[in-house]
Formats: structure tokens, sequence, C-alpha cells
């Protein structure tokens, strides 16, 4: 009697694909050799522009110290900018891409786990976006001086729960992007520009308003911000700015624990309907 | 038949023809772009909240001498109007290489790029009523941001001399879209536009002092960055409102650079697109990509 149809299950089994499907996506990255070496430029160019911009509200005389806090600020910030940048694009809104490839309900006929496609869409985040992080952090202290780079260890266990925490976002966003199609271009966009205002990446959150220092504190990544922001430049006074450090600490592990697990179950819930609709391959 | 349409040789469109085909190109494109008013929303809010980062963090760190410290590094005190100047001319430059770039590319990905290149009009023509398109969109998006922008942040958007800044911003157009051109011809080359303008959209902004006077970049770049038609324009619209000083110390020195670029820079544009045309039709074809 011949075996039953297998599926690919197990530990083991989920790995392989995992690492299978992570390297097609950084195979499909290393294809496009200009769009590799012109995020870089971009990177580059977003933090210089910044940088020197909030440099021209300091006094002239300012000391190599003062501007390279404001550089930190900015670099800081811009790590997870560009983290949930990434987040809603290449995982979000990249189902939207097999989509239109067609690919999509072929992946979702395959024995293949679902959760090992999803989860192979960090990789290239991690890798090409943790580099170009690196590399334009090092490039800013050769340009305006030594970043202030304290707190090592605690920051790094900051920026990995909050990076948990935005990719169960990005899980979550693209259950919405399978609901509201091309719509989720629009929001991803707008929502980057929330991002940009409420969670403050790029300035201090008192220079927002009250009122809007509230809703900030409304959103987990904001804490995440501010621990990150504010170990790295070593706790100076005022900082962290939200809430007391054990506090935000406490938020970022909670929205870095759960929120994947939010995240997947919203977009299990959402490919079920869809499939049940069967719209997973409209566009 | 019209006199009209007759043509002098067989095949070949008219000047009525053509313009009739360029007016066409830029109705359509605007009947689009009609259907997405979300889109069109977010064109207005993205510059505002894009100046508004500087603004928080050099309010953030310079505190109450913010406004002094930017006068003594800028020429004026008016950071509001001075970064959204900065943010809405880099709107129009991004509204021109996207549009010009992403048109090309759109033709290029759903197969009718070489259709179009079967018809007897030419891409110049639809070029140029997707640069019209491009221009009505990019202008009154980028003037309604600039306004709302002052208005929010309370400063007056109507203060200098406005005739003059909106002659430096007409002027400046031509040669912007010679330069969006150029980079069309980039990406019938190398066919990834969203890399491409992505990252020469940055390259200009730099270049053009978006948030900064150009006087702060070195030496070399800033010979380079005064190559650019986007940095006249820019210093000419701030110099008009906010008085920050022409390069030349006079408009019209400042204005006459800007016109000579608007004769070199559209014809060079032109040549190196047709150039690279050819190029493609002759080897590869334009149906690749």
């Amino acid at each position: 009697m011949p075996d039953s149809p297998r599926l690919l299950r197990g530990p083991a089994a989920f790995l392989s694909t995992l690492l299978a499907m992570a390297q097609k996506e950084l195979m499909i990255m290393l294809r496009y050799p200009v769009e590799f070496v012109a995020s870089f430029g971009q990177i580059f160019l977003i933090v210089t522009v910044l940088t020197l911009a909030g440099l021209m509200f300091a006094p002239r005389d300012a000391g190599a110290e003062g501007n390279s806090t404001t550089a930190g600020i900015v670099v800081y910030g811009f790590i997870l900018f560009m983290f949930l940048s990434d987040t809603l694009w290449t995982i979000g809104y990249n189902v939207r891409r097999d989509q239109k490839q067609g690919t999509l309900e072929q992946l979702y006929l395959s024995p293949a786990s679902k959760f090992a496609n999803l989860l192979s869409r960090i990789a290239v985040s991690l890798v090409w976006t943790g580099l170009l992080c690196v590399t334009s952090a090092w490039l800013m202290s050769t340009l305006i001086g030594r970043l202030p780079a304290e707190n090592l260890l605690p920051g790094a266990l900051v920026l990995l729960f909050a990076l948990s925490g935005l990719f169960g976002a990005g899980f979550a966003f693209a259950a919405l992007t399978l609901r509201i199609k091309e719509t989720a271009q629009t929001l991803a966009n707008l929502l980057q520009f929330v991002f940009m205002v409420l969670c403050a990446p790029f300035f201090p959150f008192s220079a927002l308003p009250e009122a809007l220092q509230w809703v900030a504190r409304l959103i987990p990544l904001s804490y995440g911000v501010d621990a990150f922001r504010s170990l790295l430049l070593g706790l100076p006074a005022g900082y962290p700015e939200l809430a007391p450090l054990e506090v935000e600490i406490a938020i970022v592990v909670a929205f870095g624990t759960l929120m994947p697990i939010i995240g997947y179950w919203l977009y299990r819930l959402e490919e079920d309907s869809a499939r049940r609709r069967g719209t997973l391959s409209e566009y | 038949m019209t006199i009209t349409t007759q043509s002098s040789q067989p095949g070949q469109p008219t000047l009525a023809q053509s313009l009739s085909a360029a007016l066409a190109e830029t109705q359509l494109r605007l009947i689009n772009i009609s259907r997405y008013p979300g889109q069109l929303a977010l064109e207005i809010v993205i510059p505002i909240i894009f100046a508004a980062m500087p603004m928080l963090l050099g309010r953030a760190t310079g505190g109450e001498d913010a406004a002094a410290n930017f006068a003594a590094n800028t020429g004026t005190a008016n950071y509001v109007a001075y970064l959204l100047i900065g943010s809405n001319v880099f709107s129009l430059v991004s509204n021109a290489f996207w549009h010009i770039a992403y048109w090309l590319r759109f033709e290029q990905e759903t197969g009718t790029l070489e259709a179009v290149y079967l018809t007897p009009t030419s891409t110049l023509t639809l070029a140029s009523g997707v640069a019209l398109y491009s221009i009505i969109r990019g202008l009154s998006s980028s003037l309604l941001a600039y306004v709302i922008g002052c208005l929010i942040f309370q400063v007056n958007p109507f203060q200098g001399n406005v005739l003059l800044a909106l002659g430096f911003i007409a002027v400046g157009l031509l040669p912007l879209y010679g330069m969006a051109l150029l980079f069309g011809a980039v990406v019938l080359k190398v066919k990834e536009s969203n890399a491409v303008v992505n990252l020469m959209q940055w390259v200009v902004s730099f270049l053009m002092g978006i948030f900064f006077p150009v006087t702060v970049l070195p030496p070399f770049v800033r010979v380079i960055a005064w190559l650019f038609p986007p940095t006249w324009m820019t210093n000419g619209v701030r110099s008009a409102l906010l008085g920050v000083g022409y390069f030349f110390g006079e408009w019209y020195a400042d204005m006459a650079v800007l016109w000579a670029f608007m004769l070199v820079a559209p014809l060079f544009g032109f040549w190196v697109f047709q150039r690279t045309e050819r190029s493609i039709q002759r080897n590869e074809g334009v149906g690749q990509f």
C-alpha cells in the first residue's frame, strides 16, 4: 500500500524550509546590485541630511560632543525607523508582490510551512538593514565624531525585543495587506509618517506637543525608541523621557514577546478567510 | 480632412497632432490620479512632516536659542519657512524624477512600452505630456503644502517677494525636467527605476541644501551642488522670501544662471534620452525589463 502524502512537519523540515526560503529572498536581493548599492547610499544621505539640519540649530562654536549627541539622536532613532520601514514593505507588503507575481497561491499549495515563508522575509531585513545600520553609524562617526555608544549590551537587548515586536507588527500588516490589497501601499506610507512623528525617531519626545506625547505613550514602539536611544546615549539627564527605564524595558519585552504571536494569529485568520473567499491570488 | 492633420512626411504627426497627443497623455494621467484622493492628500502631508523632523530636533537641541542659532548658520531666524521651502522643492524634484522614471518603468513592466514605440507619436511627445502632468500635480501639492505648513507652524507664508519666488520656481522647472529625462534614460538602460530614483532624489536633496545652506558643504561638493538647477531654485526662493542672500549677490544674476540651465538642460536631457533609446532599440530592444 503506498504511503499517504507526507507533509513537511517537524523542526528539521521547518528549519530546512526556512533556510531555503531565506536563501531565495537573499538571492533575489543579490540579483539587483544597483538597488543594493543605491539603498546604502540613500541611507547614508538621509542620515547626513537630517544631522546637518539638526546642526543648523546648534551654536557655531558647539563642540564635537554637542554635535555627536545630535548625530546620536538621529542615528539611533533612524535604526528603528529603518527596521520599521523594512517591516512594512519587506514583510507586510511583500505578500502583495507574491500576489502580483502569481506565486502566492502556489506557495500555499506546497506542503511547506506557511510560517517559515513569512519568517524568511525577516532574513533580508536582518541581514541587509542590519548591515546598513552598522555601516551608516560607522560613517557618521567618521564624519562628525565618535557617536555616544554606552550600555551596548542592554541597548542590544532592547533592540532585539523591539525588533521582535516590529516583526510581529509586520505579520499583522501582511494580514491587512491580504484584505485591503493595493491600499496597503498608501497605508504603509502613512504608517511610516505616523511613526516618524509619534515615535520621535529623529528628535527627543520633549519636542512633541503635550497632547502628542500622551498619544506616543500609547504606542509600545515609542518605549523601544526611547529606551534604546537613552541607553546608547549613556542615560543623560532627562532620558528616558516617557517613563522610568525599568518600566520602558518591561513594556518593550512584553511587546517583543506578544506581538509576534498576535501578528501571526491575525495573519492566519486573514489567510483562512482569503482562502475561503478564494481571494488569495486576487489583486 | 483638415490642413492640421496633414503632415509633411507620411506617417509623421504634425505639430498640432503632437501637441494633442501630449495633452491627451496629461489628461489621462490627471484623470487616473484623481481616482486616488488619499495619495494626493498624502503628497501635501509628507513635505510638512518631513520639514517638521529637523524643526522638532532643532527646537529640542537648540532650546531657547534655536532661532538665533539658526539665523547665525543660515541667514534667517524663520526656520519654519526655510525648512518648508526646502522640503517642498525636494517634493517637486522627487515628483519630477518619479513621474518620468515610473512612467517608463510602468510601460516596461506592463509590456506596453514596445507598443508605444510602434505608434507614430514620439516618446518625447509623450514624455512632455507626462512632464506637464507632473508639473501640475507637483506644483499644486507643493504650494498647498507650503501654505498649510506655514499656517500650522504659525508663520506668514506670503512674506517677502512672492512673485520673484514663483519666478525662480517657474524658470527652474524646465531644467529640472531636463534632468528628469536624463534619469529616464538611466531607467531605460539599467531598468531598476526604484533604486535609481530613490538614490538620486536624495543625492539632489543633499546637493541642493534641502535643510541647510550649501555653504556648509566641503568646497568640492559645493561646486557639484552649483551644477544642479534645484540648488539655484531653492536658494532663489529662500532669498526672495526670507532674504538669505543670493549666490551672486543680486537676484537677476542668479536668475540668469537658471536661464542658462533652462536652455542647456532640456536639450542635453533630450539628446541623452534619444541616444539611449536608439542604442536600446538597436541592441536588446525596449520590451526587455
